[in-house]
Protein backbone atom coordinates (compact mmCIF):
# COMPACT_ATOMS: atom_id res chain seq x y z
CA UNK A 1 0.00 0.00 0.00
CA UNK A 2 0.90 3.30 -1.19
CA UNK A 3 2.73 5.67 2.03
CA UNK A 4 1.60 9.32 1.95
CA UNK A 5 4.93 10.73 3.45
CA UNK A 6 7.22 9.19 0.53
CA UNK A 7 5.57 10.87 -2.34
CA UNK A 8 5.66 14.35 0.02
CA UNK A 9 9.25 14.12 0.63
CA UNK A 10 11.34 16.31 -1.63
CA UNK A 11 13.21 14.62 -4.48
CA UNK A 12 16.69 14.50 -2.92
CA UNK A 13 15.31 12.82 0.80
CA UNK A 14 13.28 10.40 -1.18
CA UNK A 15 16.52 9.32 -2.92
CA UNK A 16 18.69 9.50 0.11
CA UNK A 17 16.52 7.69 2.10
CA UNK A 18 17.07 4.80 0.00
CA UNK A 19 20.49 5.19 -1.02
CA UNK A 20 19.44 5.07 -4.76
CA UNK A 21 22.66 7.45 -5.91
CA UNK A 22 24.91 5.50 -4.05
CA UNK A 23 23.53 2.55 -6.08
CA UNK A 24 23.54 4.45 -9.53
CA UNK A 25 27.13 5.72 -9.32
CA UNK A 26 28.57 2.52 -7.83
CA UNK A 27 26.56 0.82 -10.94
CA UNK A 28 28.21 2.66 -13.18
CA UNK A 29 31.89 2.32 -11.41
CA UNK A 30 31.20 -1.02 -11.81
CA UNK A 31 30.41 -0.54 -15.62
CA UNK A 32 33.71 1.31 -16.01
CA UNK A 33 35.67 -1.59 -14.40
CA UNK A 34 34.25 -3.81 -16.85
CA UNK A 35 34.00 -2.12 -20.20
CA UNK A 36 35.70 -4.08 -22.69
CA UNK A 37 33.25 -6.70 -22.34
CA UNK A 38 30.34 -4.45 -22.81
CA UNK A 39 28.54 -4.05 -26.34
CA UNK A 40 26.30 -1.11 -26.28
CA UNK A 41 23.03 -3.66 -25.53
CA UNK A 42 24.29 -4.59 -22.81
CA UNK A 43 24.47 -1.80 -21.09
CA UNK A 44 20.83 -2.28 -20.18
CA UNK A 45 21.68 -6.05 -19.43
CA UNK A 46 24.47 -5.07 -17.45
CA UNK A 47 22.70 -2.64 -15.24
CA UNK A 48 19.74 -4.92 -14.99
CA UNK A 49 22.17 -7.59 -13.20
CA UNK A 50 23.55 -4.86 -11.11
CA UNK A 51 20.08 -3.79 -9.91
CA UNK A 52 19.16 -7.40 -9.07
CA UNK A 53 22.19 -8.41 -7.06
CA UNK A 54 21.39 -5.36 -4.98
CA UNK A 55 18.07 -6.55 -4.04
CA UNK A 56 19.50 -9.99 -3.92
CA UNK A 57 22.20 -8.89 -1.64
CA UNK A 58 24.86 -10.64 -3.49
CA UNK A 59 26.24 -7.15 -4.43
CA UNK A 60 28.85 -7.16 -1.69
CA UNK A 61 30.75 -10.07 -2.42
CA UNK A 62 34.44 -9.36 -2.50
CA UNK A 63 33.31 -6.15 -2.76
CA UNK A 64 36.13 -3.38 -0.78
CA UNK A 65 35.18 -2.59 2.53
CA UNK A 66 34.38 1.36 1.68
CA UNK A 67 31.55 0.01 -0.29
CA UNK A 68 30.43 -3.10 2.27
CA UNK A 69 29.67 -0.15 4.79
CA UNK A 70 28.20 1.87 2.86
CA UNK A 71 24.43 1.80 3.58
CA UNK A 72 22.42 -0.42 5.82
CA UNK A 73 20.95 -2.81 3.08
CA UNK A 74 25.22 -3.61 2.51
CA UNK A 75 25.56 -4.02 6.05
CA UNK A 76 22.50 -6.75 6.58
CA UNK A 77 23.43 -8.14 3.18
CA UNK A 78 27.52 -8.86 4.23
CA UNK A 79 26.02 -10.61 7.55
CA UNK A 80 23.44 -12.90 5.75
CA UNK A 81 26.40 -13.88 3.18
CA UNK A 82 29.11 -14.41 6.05
CA UNK A 83 26.28 -16.29 7.81
CA UNK A 84 25.35 -18.48 4.75
CA UNK A 85 28.86 -19.14 3.55
CA UNK A 86 30.35 -20.00 6.70
CA UNK A 87 27.26 -21.83 8.99
CA UNK A 88 28.92 -25.08 8.75
CA UNK A 89 31.87 -24.02 10.65
CA UNK A 90 28.97 -23.68 13.38
CA UNK A 91 26.98 -27.01 12.49
CA UNK A 92 30.41 -29.20 12.89
CA UNK A 93 30.69 -27.03 16.26
CA UNK A 94 34.48 -25.49 15.66
CA UNK A 95 35.59 -22.62 18.32
CA UNK A 96 38.06 -20.04 16.71
CA UNK A 97 39.86 -17.58 17.42
CA UNK A 98 39.17 -13.73 16.70
CA UNK A 99 42.32 -13.64 13.91
CA UNK A 100 40.40 -16.80 12.38
CA UNK A 101 37.52 -15.44 12.07
CA UNK A 102 39.04 -12.33 10.47
CA UNK A 103 40.47 -14.45 7.77
CA UNK A 104 36.98 -15.70 6.77
CA UNK A 105 36.19 -12.26 6.64
CA UNK A 106 38.24 -11.81 4.57
CA UNK A 107 37.54 -14.18 2.30
CA UNK A 108 34.34 -12.03 1.43
CA UNK A 109 36.20 -8.47 1.41
CA UNK A 110 39.81 -8.51 1.23
CA UNK A 111 40.10 -5.51 3.13
CA UNK A 112 38.18 -6.03 6.41
CA UNK A 113 39.65 -3.91 9.00
CA UNK A 114 41.10 -6.00 11.60
CA UNK A 115 39.70 -3.51 14.48
CA UNK A 116 36.33 -4.35 13.84
CA UNK A 117 37.19 -7.64 14.06
CA UNK A 118 38.44 -6.98 17.48
CA UNK A 119 36.00 -5.29 18.64
CA UNK A 120 33.15 -7.64 17.98
CA UNK A 121 35.44 -10.52 19.63
CA UNK A 122 35.62 -8.01 23.09
CA UNK A 123 32.04 -8.05 23.22
CA UNK A 124 31.87 -11.92 23.38
CA UNK A 125 34.91 -12.64 24.98
CA UNK A 126 33.76 -9.52 27.79
CA UNK A 127 36.94 -7.63 26.58
CA UNK A 128 39.11 -10.30 28.29
CA UNK A 129 41.69 -12.45 27.24
CA UNK A 130 41.44 -11.81 23.39
CA UNK A 131 42.99 -15.37 22.10
CA UNK A 132 40.12 -17.18 23.29
CA UNK A 133 37.92 -19.81 21.33
CA UNK A 134 34.62 -18.20 20.20
CA UNK A 135 31.46 -19.97 18.97
CA UNK A 136 30.52 -19.70 15.84
CA UNK A 137 26.94 -18.04 17.00
CA UNK A 138 28.18 -16.08 19.82
CA UNK A 139 30.53 -14.27 17.03
CA UNK A 140 28.03 -13.68 14.65
CA UNK A 141 25.29 -11.98 16.59
CA UNK A 142 28.34 -10.12 18.43
CA UNK A 143 29.68 -9.22 14.70
CA UNK A 144 26.26 -8.08 13.63
CA UNK A 145 25.82 -5.46 16.45
CA UNK A 146 28.99 -4.28 16.10
CA UNK A 147 28.97 -3.76 12.42
CA UNK A 148 25.94 -3.28 11.90
CA UNK A 149 25.50 -0.45 14.70
CA UNK A 150 29.23 0.89 14.48
CA UNK A 151 28.67 4.32 14.48
CA UNK A 152 26.02 4.17 17.49
CA UNK A 153 28.03 1.85 19.72
CA UNK A 154 30.66 4.55 19.49
CA UNK A 155 27.94 7.21 20.91
CA UNK A 156 27.17 4.81 23.44
CA UNK A 157 30.89 4.59 24.29
CA UNK A 158 31.64 8.00 24.41
CA UNK A 159 28.56 8.69 26.70
CA UNK A 160 29.63 5.33 29.01
CA UNK A 161 32.71 7.26 29.87
CA UNK A 162 31.13 10.03 30.92
CA UNK A 163 28.52 8.71 32.94
CA UNK A 164 32.01 6.35 34.31
CA UNK A 165 33.73 10.14 35.35
CA UNK A 166 30.53 11.48 36.91
CA UNK A 167 29.29 13.94 33.88
CA UNK A 168 25.91 13.59 33.14
CA UNK A 169 25.17 14.92 29.53
CA UNK A 170 21.64 15.72 30.44
CA UNK A 171 21.98 18.31 32.28
CA UNK A 172 22.81 20.94 30.07
CA UNK A 173 19.80 21.05 27.55
CA UNK A 174 16.99 21.90 29.27
CA UNK A 175 16.78 25.72 29.75
CA UNK A 176 13.27 26.28 31.64
CA UNK A 177 13.86 24.55 35.19
CA UNK A 178 13.08 27.43 37.23
CA UNK A 179 12.59 24.50 40.47
CA UNK A 180 16.24 23.31 39.60
CA UNK A 181 15.08 19.64 40.72
CA UNK A 182 17.61 18.02 39.45
CA UNK A 183 18.80 14.21 39.98
CA UNK A 184 20.82 13.17 43.21
CA UNK A 185 23.49 11.99 41.93
CA UNK A 186 25.73 9.74 44.23
CA UNK A 187 28.82 11.62 45.45
CA UNK A 188 31.58 10.22 43.52
CA UNK A 189 33.26 8.12 46.11
CA UNK A 190 30.58 5.97 45.63
CA UNK A 191 30.38 5.83 42.48
CA UNK A 192 34.11 4.69 41.99
CA UNK A 193 33.06 1.59 44.58
CA UNK A 194 30.10 0.37 42.15
CA UNK A 195 30.70 -1.43 38.80
CA UNK A 196 29.28 0.14 35.83
CA UNK A 197 26.78 3.07 35.36
CA UNK A 198 23.30 3.33 36.30
CA UNK A 199 21.13 1.90 34.01
CA UNK A 200 18.07 4.30 34.55
CA UNK A 201 20.26 7.37 33.57
CA UNK A 202 21.84 5.17 31.00
CA UNK A 203 18.59 4.70 29.39
CA UNK A 204 17.50 8.20 29.60
CA UNK A 205 20.77 9.21 27.37
CA UNK A 206 20.39 6.73 25.19
CA UNK A 207 17.50 7.60 24.34
CA UNK A 208 18.26 11.08 23.55
CA UNK A 209 21.06 9.60 21.62
CA UNK A 210 18.92 7.95 19.36
CA UNK A 211 16.32 11.05 18.78
CA UNK A 212 19.11 13.24 17.58
CA UNK A 213 21.12 10.97 15.37
CA UNK A 214 19.85 9.61 11.87
CA UNK A 215 22.13 7.10 11.73
CA UNK A 216 20.72 3.37 12.52
CA UNK A 217 19.90 2.70 16.06
CA UNK A 218 17.95 -0.21 17.68
CA UNK A 219 14.29 0.30 18.10
CA UNK A 220 14.57 2.44 21.05
CA UNK A 221 11.74 0.41 22.68
CA UNK A 222 14.02 -2.39 22.73
CA UNK A 223 16.89 -0.83 23.59
CA UNK A 224 14.71 0.54 26.78
CA UNK A 225 13.53 -3.06 27.37
CA UNK A 226 17.36 -4.44 27.41
CA UNK A 227 18.16 -1.26 30.19
CA UNK A 228 15.01 -1.85 32.30
CA UNK A 229 15.91 -5.21 33.40
CA UNK A 230 19.10 -4.51 35.75
CA UNK A 231 20.06 -1.60 38.19
CA UNK A 232 23.62 -1.44 37.36
CA UNK A 233 25.34 -2.15 33.72
CA UNK A 234 28.71 -2.56 32.18
CA UNK A 235 29.65 -1.34 28.55
CA UNK A 236 30.53 -4.50 27.36
CA UNK A 237 27.44 -6.07 29.14
CA UNK A 238 25.44 -4.05 27.57
CA UNK A 239 26.46 -5.12 24.51
CA UNK A 240 26.27 -8.46 25.50
CA UNK A 241 22.69 -7.98 25.94
CA UNK A 242 21.95 -6.12 22.46
CA UNK A 243 23.58 -9.26 20.51
CA UNK A 244 21.79 -11.78 22.44
CA UNK A 245 18.31 -10.02 22.42
CA UNK A 246 15.91 -11.57 19.71
CA UNK A 247 13.62 -8.53 19.16
CA UNK A 248 17.16 -6.49 18.08
CA UNK A 249 17.66 -9.32 15.92
CA UNK A 250 14.40 -9.93 14.04
CA UNK A 251 14.19 -5.78 13.66
CA UNK A 252 17.55 -6.18 12.15
CA UNK A 253 16.21 -8.96 9.70
CA UNK A 254 19.64 -9.90 8.51
CA UNK A 255 19.82 -13.38 10.45
CA UNK A 256 17.45 -15.94 11.48
CA UNK A 257 17.04 -16.54 15.33
CA UNK A 258 19.85 -18.46 17.00
CA UNK A 259 17.92 -21.52 16.97
CA UNK A 260 17.49 -21.47 13.28
CA UNK A 261 21.32 -20.62 12.57
CA UNK A 262 22.28 -24.09 11.46
CA UNK A 263 18.89 -25.02 10.01
CA UNK A 264 19.74 -25.32 6.13
CA UNK A 265 17.11 -28.15 4.34
CA UNK A 266 18.24 -27.29 1.08
CA UNK A 267 22.00 -28.34 2.18
CA UNK A 268 20.38 -31.20 4.38
CA UNK A 269 18.97 -32.39 0.74
CA UNK A 270 22.11 -32.13 -0.71
CA UNK A 271 23.82 -34.46 1.78
CA UNK A 272 21.04 -36.86 1.66
CA UNK A 273 21.43 -37.49 -1.83
CA UNK A 274 25.23 -38.21 -1.37
CA UNK B 1 4.38 15.52 -10.92
CA UNK B 2 5.24 16.91 -14.01
CA UNK B 3 5.93 19.84 -12.46
CA UNK B 4 8.78 18.27 -10.39
CA UNK B 5 10.02 17.10 -13.40
CA UNK B 6 10.61 20.49 -14.93
CA UNK B 7 11.49 22.01 -11.75
CA UNK B 8 14.54 19.67 -11.53
CA UNK B 9 18.21 20.80 -12.14
CA UNK B 10 19.92 19.45 -15.08
CA UNK B 11 21.72 16.11 -13.71
CA UNK B 12 24.99 16.20 -14.99
CA UNK B 13 25.96 12.69 -13.85
CA UNK B 14 29.27 11.75 -16.07
CA UNK B 15 30.72 14.93 -13.97
CA UNK B 16 29.67 13.98 -10.74
CA UNK B 17 30.60 9.88 -11.48
CA UNK B 18 34.20 10.82 -12.96
CA UNK B 19 34.75 12.95 -9.51
CA UNK B 20 33.14 11.07 -6.31
CA UNK B 21 33.19 8.01 -6.98
CA UNK B 22 36.78 7.74 -8.10
CA UNK B 23 38.27 4.78 -6.85
CA UNK B 24 41.38 4.69 -4.39
CA UNK B 25 44.02 4.39 -7.11
CA UNK B 26 44.41 7.24 -8.99
CA UNK B 27 43.84 7.68 -12.34
CA UNK B 28 45.47 9.95 -15.38
CA UNK B 29 43.25 12.54 -16.26
CA UNK B 30 43.37 10.60 -19.69
CA UNK B 31 41.96 7.30 -18.58
CA UNK B 32 39.33 9.73 -16.87
CA UNK B 33 38.54 11.73 -20.18
CA UNK B 34 38.11 8.59 -21.70
CA UNK B 35 36.19 7.31 -19.42
CA UNK B 36 33.42 10.08 -19.51
CA UNK B 37 34.02 9.39 -23.18
CA UNK B 38 32.54 5.93 -23.21
CA UNK B 39 29.97 6.63 -20.55
CA UNK B 40 28.64 9.40 -22.95
CA UNK B 41 29.04 7.13 -26.45
CA UNK B 42 27.15 4.11 -24.62
CA UNK B 43 24.05 6.29 -23.88
CA UNK B 44 25.39 5.70 -19.83
CA UNK B 45 24.37 9.40 -19.13
CA UNK B 46 21.01 9.77 -20.96
CA UNK B 47 19.90 6.26 -19.62
CA UNK B 48 20.68 6.67 -15.72
CA UNK B 49 18.97 10.01 -16.20
CA UNK B 50 15.99 8.67 -17.53
CA UNK B 51 15.77 6.30 -15.36
CA UNK B 52 16.23 8.82 -12.25
CA UNK B 53 13.41 10.79 -13.54
CA UNK B 54 11.30 7.87 -13.91
CA UNK B 55 12.20 6.50 -10.03
CA UNK B 56 11.12 10.42 -8.74
CA UNK B 57 7.85 10.32 -10.83
CA UNK B 58 6.72 6.48 -9.84
CA UNK B 59 8.19 6.93 -6.17
CA UNK B 60 8.10 3.12 -6.00
CA UNK B 61 8.04 1.68 -2.27
CA UNK B 62 11.53 -0.42 -3.46
CA UNK B 63 13.28 1.86 -5.49
CA UNK B 64 16.51 -0.03 -5.98
CA UNK B 65 13.90 -3.13 -7.36
CA UNK B 66 12.27 -0.99 -9.40
CA UNK B 67 15.56 -0.03 -11.86
CA UNK B 68 16.03 -3.60 -11.89
CA UNK B 69 12.53 -4.32 -13.86
CA UNK B 70 13.09 -0.83 -15.45
CA UNK B 71 16.41 -1.90 -17.22
CA UNK B 72 15.32 -5.40 -17.15
CA UNK B 73 12.31 -4.17 -19.88
CA UNK B 74 14.64 -2.01 -22.03
CA UNK B 75 16.89 -4.85 -22.43
CA UNK B 76 13.82 -6.54 -23.92
CA UNK B 77 13.22 -3.84 -25.91
CA UNK B 78 16.18 -3.46 -27.84
CA UNK B 79 16.35 -5.11 -31.32
CA UNK B 80 19.54 -6.93 -31.47
CA UNK B 81 18.57 -9.78 -29.05
CA UNK B 82 21.63 -11.74 -29.79
CA UNK B 83 21.78 -10.97 -33.44
CA UNK B 84 20.89 -12.37 -36.66
CA UNK B 85 17.42 -14.73 -37.17
CA UNK B 86 13.89 -14.20 -37.77
CA UNK B 87 12.23 -11.77 -36.75
CA UNK B 88 10.03 -12.61 -33.82
CA UNK B 89 6.58 -13.97 -35.04
CA UNK B 90 2.83 -11.76 -34.80
CA UNK B 91 2.43 -13.41 -31.39
CA UNK B 92 5.59 -13.10 -30.07
CA UNK B 93 5.44 -9.23 -30.92
CA UNK B 94 1.84 -8.65 -29.52
CA UNK B 95 2.54 -10.30 -26.42
CA UNK B 96 5.74 -8.08 -26.10
CA UNK B 97 3.49 -4.92 -26.86
CA UNK B 98 1.37 -6.06 -23.86
CA UNK B 99 3.73 -6.86 -21.44
CA UNK B 100 5.35 -3.42 -22.10
CA UNK B 101 2.20 -1.70 -21.58
CA UNK B 102 1.40 -3.82 -18.71
CA UNK B 103 4.68 -2.44 -17.59
CA UNK B 104 4.26 0.99 -18.29
CA UNK B 105 0.64 1.01 -16.54
CA UNK B 106 2.04 -0.30 -13.31
CA UNK B 107 5.14 2.07 -12.43
CA UNK B 108 2.65 4.83 -10.82
CA UNK B 109 -0.23 3.48 -8.93
CA UNK B 110 -4.13 4.96 -9.58
CA UNK B 111 -4.14 7.94 -7.31
CA UNK B 112 -0.80 9.75 -8.58
CA UNK B 113 -3.10 11.38 -11.05
CA UNK B 114 -0.37 12.73 -13.47
CA UNK B 115 1.77 10.41 -13.53
CA UNK B 116 -0.85 7.77 -14.35
CA UNK B 117 -2.50 9.31 -17.62
CA UNK B 118 1.50 9.63 -18.24
CA UNK B 119 1.76 5.95 -17.94
CA UNK B 120 -1.38 5.17 -19.32
CA UNK B 121 -0.84 7.78 -22.57
CA UNK B 122 2.75 5.33 -23.15
CA UNK B 123 0.92 2.38 -22.89
CA UNK B 124 -1.76 3.65 -25.50
CA UNK B 125 1.03 4.31 -28.12
CA UNK B 126 2.76 1.33 -27.19
CA UNK B 127 -0.36 -1.18 -27.98
CA UNK B 128 -1.32 1.02 -30.94
CA UNK B 129 1.97 1.24 -33.02
CA UNK B 130 1.58 -0.62 -36.49
CA UNK B 131 3.10 -3.59 -37.10
CA UNK B 132 3.93 -5.24 -40.68
CA UNK B 133 -0.19 -6.91 -40.34
CA UNK B 134 -1.50 -4.67 -37.73
CA UNK B 135 -3.03 -1.42 -38.81
CA UNK B 136 -2.21 1.74 -36.74
CA UNK B 137 -4.86 2.20 -33.38
CA UNK B 138 -6.03 0.17 -30.76
CA UNK B 139 -8.50 -2.48 -31.56
CA UNK B 140 -10.96 -3.69 -29.09
CA UNK B 141 -9.59 -7.67 -28.87
CA UNK B 142 -6.42 -6.52 -27.38
CA UNK B 143 -7.81 -4.12 -25.08
CA UNK B 144 -9.75 -6.79 -23.75
CA UNK B 145 -6.64 -9.14 -23.32
CA UNK B 146 -5.02 -6.63 -21.52
CA UNK B 147 -8.00 -6.10 -19.76
CA UNK B 148 -8.26 -9.34 -18.53
CA UNK B 149 -4.48 -9.91 -17.53
CA UNK B 150 -4.60 -6.63 -15.32
CA UNK B 151 -7.11 -8.47 -13.51
CA UNK B 152 -5.25 -12.06 -13.63
CA UNK B 153 -2.35 -10.97 -12.69
CA UNK B 154 -4.34 -9.19 -9.55
CA UNK B 155 -5.22 -11.88 -8.27
CA UNK B 156 -8.79 -10.51 -8.69
CA UNK B 157 -11.08 -14.14 -9.17
CA UNK B 158 -12.74 -14.34 -12.60
CA UNK B 159 -15.91 -15.08 -11.90
CA UNK B 160 -15.65 -11.43 -9.64
CA UNK B 161 -14.53 -9.09 -12.71
CA UNK B 162 -16.41 -10.58 -15.50
CA UNK B 163 -19.38 -8.51 -14.96
CA UNK B 164 -16.68 -5.86 -15.05
CA UNK B 165 -15.26 -6.88 -18.20
CA UNK B 166 -18.47 -7.62 -19.47
CA UNK B 167 -19.60 -3.75 -19.09
CA UNK B 168 -16.22 -1.96 -20.22
CA UNK B 169 -15.15 -4.20 -23.51
CA UNK B 170 -15.54 -3.34 -26.56
CA UNK B 171 -15.88 -5.55 -29.73
CA UNK B 172 -13.46 -7.30 -31.02
CA UNK B 173 -12.85 -5.07 -34.30
CA UNK B 174 -14.43 -1.88 -32.98
CA UNK B 175 -11.28 0.60 -33.05
CA UNK B 176 -11.08 2.16 -29.16
CA UNK B 177 -9.84 6.11 -28.42
CA UNK B 178 -7.27 7.07 -25.41
CA UNK B 179 -10.25 8.08 -23.41
CA UNK B 180 -12.36 4.95 -23.54
CA UNK B 181 -8.98 3.11 -22.56
CA UNK B 182 -7.79 5.51 -19.94
CA UNK B 183 -11.32 5.39 -18.33
CA UNK B 184 -11.04 1.66 -18.51
CA UNK B 185 -7.64 0.67 -17.01
CA UNK B 186 -8.47 3.68 -14.37
CA UNK B 187 -11.76 1.51 -13.31
CA UNK B 188 -9.93 -1.83 -13.43
CA UNK B 189 -6.80 -1.25 -11.24
CA UNK B 190 -9.56 0.69 -8.91
CA UNK B 191 -11.66 -2.50 -8.74
CA UNK B 192 -8.62 -4.39 -8.45
CA UNK B 193 -7.83 -2.00 -5.41
CA UNK B 194 -10.93 -2.33 -4.13
CA UNK B 195 -11.50 -6.36 -4.21
CA UNK B 196 -8.01 -6.68 -2.09
CA UNK B 197 -9.00 -4.44 0.36
CA UNK B 198 -12.85 -6.55 0.41
CA UNK B 199 -10.43 -9.13 0.94
CA UNK B 200 -8.98 -7.85 3.92
CA UNK B 201 -12.21 -6.78 5.42
CA UNK B 202 -13.40 -10.67 4.84
CA UNK B 203 -10.15 -11.49 6.59
CA UNK B 204 -11.38 -9.31 9.75
CA UNK B 205 -15.03 -10.88 9.79
CA UNK B 206 -13.64 -14.51 9.08
CA UNK B 207 -13.88 -17.30 11.96
CA UNK B 208 -10.26 -18.74 11.79
CA UNK B 209 -11.19 -21.83 12.68
CA UNK B 210 -14.21 -21.93 9.57
CA UNK B 211 -12.36 -20.09 7.20
CA UNK B 212 -16.34 -18.47 7.08
CA UNK B 213 -17.78 -15.66 8.00
CA UNK B 214 -21.08 -15.49 9.56
CA UNK B 215 -22.99 -14.67 6.64
CA UNK B 216 -25.88 -12.17 9.21
CA UNK B 217 -22.31 -9.64 9.64
CA UNK B 218 -21.30 -10.12 6.08
CA UNK B 219 -24.51 -9.02 4.70
CA UNK B 220 -24.85 -6.59 7.24
CA UNK B 221 -20.93 -5.59 6.15
CA UNK B 222 -22.18 -4.95 2.14
CA UNK B 223 -25.26 -3.42 3.04
CA UNK B 224 -23.59 -0.89 5.10
CA UNK B 225 -21.34 -0.41 2.08
CA UNK B 226 -23.94 -0.06 -0.17
CA UNK B 227 -25.65 2.36 1.58
CA UNK B 228 -22.41 4.01 1.61
CA UNK B 229 -22.09 4.10 -1.94
CA UNK B 230 -25.61 5.47 -2.67
CA UNK B 231 -24.95 8.26 -0.24
CA UNK B 232 -22.12 9.45 -2.63
CA UNK B 233 -24.10 9.21 -5.31
CA UNK B 234 -25.44 12.53 -7.08
CA UNK B 235 -21.96 14.15 -7.57
CA UNK B 236 -18.99 15.37 -6.34
CA UNK B 237 -20.56 17.13 -3.21
CA UNK B 238 -17.95 17.47 -0.51
CA UNK B 239 -21.22 16.96 1.44
CA UNK B 240 -22.43 13.50 0.38
CA UNK B 241 -19.03 12.43 0.76
CA UNK B 242 -18.75 12.77 4.61
CA UNK B 243 -21.90 11.05 4.83
CA UNK B 244 -20.62 8.81 3.22
CA UNK B 245 -17.75 8.08 4.88
CA UNK B 246 -19.68 8.39 8.18
CA UNK B 247 -22.24 5.38 7.41
CA UNK B 248 -18.52 3.44 6.81
CA UNK B 249 -16.98 4.77 10.22
CA UNK B 250 -16.16 2.36 12.59
CA UNK B 251 -19.06 3.54 14.95
CA UNK B 252 -21.61 3.14 12.27
CA UNK B 253 -20.52 -0.39 10.62
CA UNK B 254 -20.10 -1.71 14.41
CA UNK B 255 -23.74 -1.16 15.33
CA UNK B 256 -24.84 -2.38 12.11
CA UNK B 257 -23.21 -5.34 12.64
CA UNK B 258 -24.38 -5.64 15.83
CA UNK B 259 -28.01 -5.32 14.90
CA UNK B 260 -27.26 -8.89 12.15
CA UNK B 261 -25.96 -10.62 15.15
CA UNK B 262 -28.90 -9.88 17.57
CA UNK B 263 -31.78 -10.16 15.09
CA UNK B 264 -33.30 -13.26 15.22
CA UNK B 265 -32.24 -14.54 11.43
CA UNK B 266 -30.41 -18.07 11.97
CA UNK B 267 -26.90 -17.67 10.86
CA UNK B 268 -25.19 -19.42 7.89
CA UNK B 269 -21.72 -19.33 6.74
CA UNK B 270 -20.92 -17.04 3.58
CA UNK B 271 -17.70 -18.07 1.70
CA UNK B 272 -14.62 -15.70 0.88
CA UNK B 273 -15.88 -15.87 -2.92
CA UNK B 274 -19.73 -14.48 -2.34
CA UNK B 275 -18.00 -12.00 -0.20
CA UNK B 276 -16.21 -10.71 -2.85
CA UNK B 277 -18.68 -11.17 -5.58
CA UNK B 278 -21.32 -9.34 -3.84
CA UNK B 279 -18.93 -6.35 -2.68
CA UNK B 280 -17.31 -6.19 -6.62
CA UNK B 281 -20.95 -6.09 -7.67
CA UNK B 282 -21.89 -2.93 -6.03
CA UNK B 283 -19.06 -1.28 -7.53
CA UNK B 284 -19.37 -2.40 -10.56
CA UNK B 285 -23.10 -1.03 -10.67
CA UNK B 286 -21.41 2.61 -10.46
CA UNK B 287 -19.42 2.02 -13.58
CA UNK B 288 -20.79 2.83 -16.79
CA UNK B 289 -21.14 0.58 -19.48
CA UNK B 290 -19.38 1.55 -22.86
CA UNK B 291 -21.91 3.52 -25.08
Amino acid sequence: MLSPERLALPDYEYLAQRHVLTYMEDAVCQLLENKEDISQYGVARFFTEYFNSVCQGTHILFREFSFIQATPHNRASFLRAFWKCFRTVGKNGDLLTMREYHCLLQLLCPDFPLELTQKAARIVLMDDAMDCLMSFSDFLFAFQIQFYYSEFLESVAAIYQDLLAGKNPNTVIVPTSSSGQHRQRPPLGEASVLEGVEASLFSQCLENLCDRHKYSCPPPALVKEVLSNVQRLTFYGFLVALSKHHGINQALGALPDKGDLMHDPAMDEELERL
Amino acid sequence: MAAVEKRRPAVAPAASFADSSRPAASRAAATAESEEDFLRQVGVTEMLRAALLKVLEARPEEPIAFLAHYFENMGLRSPANGGAGEPPGQLLLQQQRLGRALWHLRLAHHSQRTAFNNNVSVAYECLSASGRKKKPGLDGRTYSELLKRICRDGEAPEEVVAPLLHKIQCRDHEAVPLDVFRAGMLTCFVLLEFVARASALYQLLEDPALAVADRRVGQAVLDTLEGALQASDGGAVPARYLEAGSRLGPDSLALAMDRALVARRPSSPMTREEFLEKAAALFIAKVKPVA
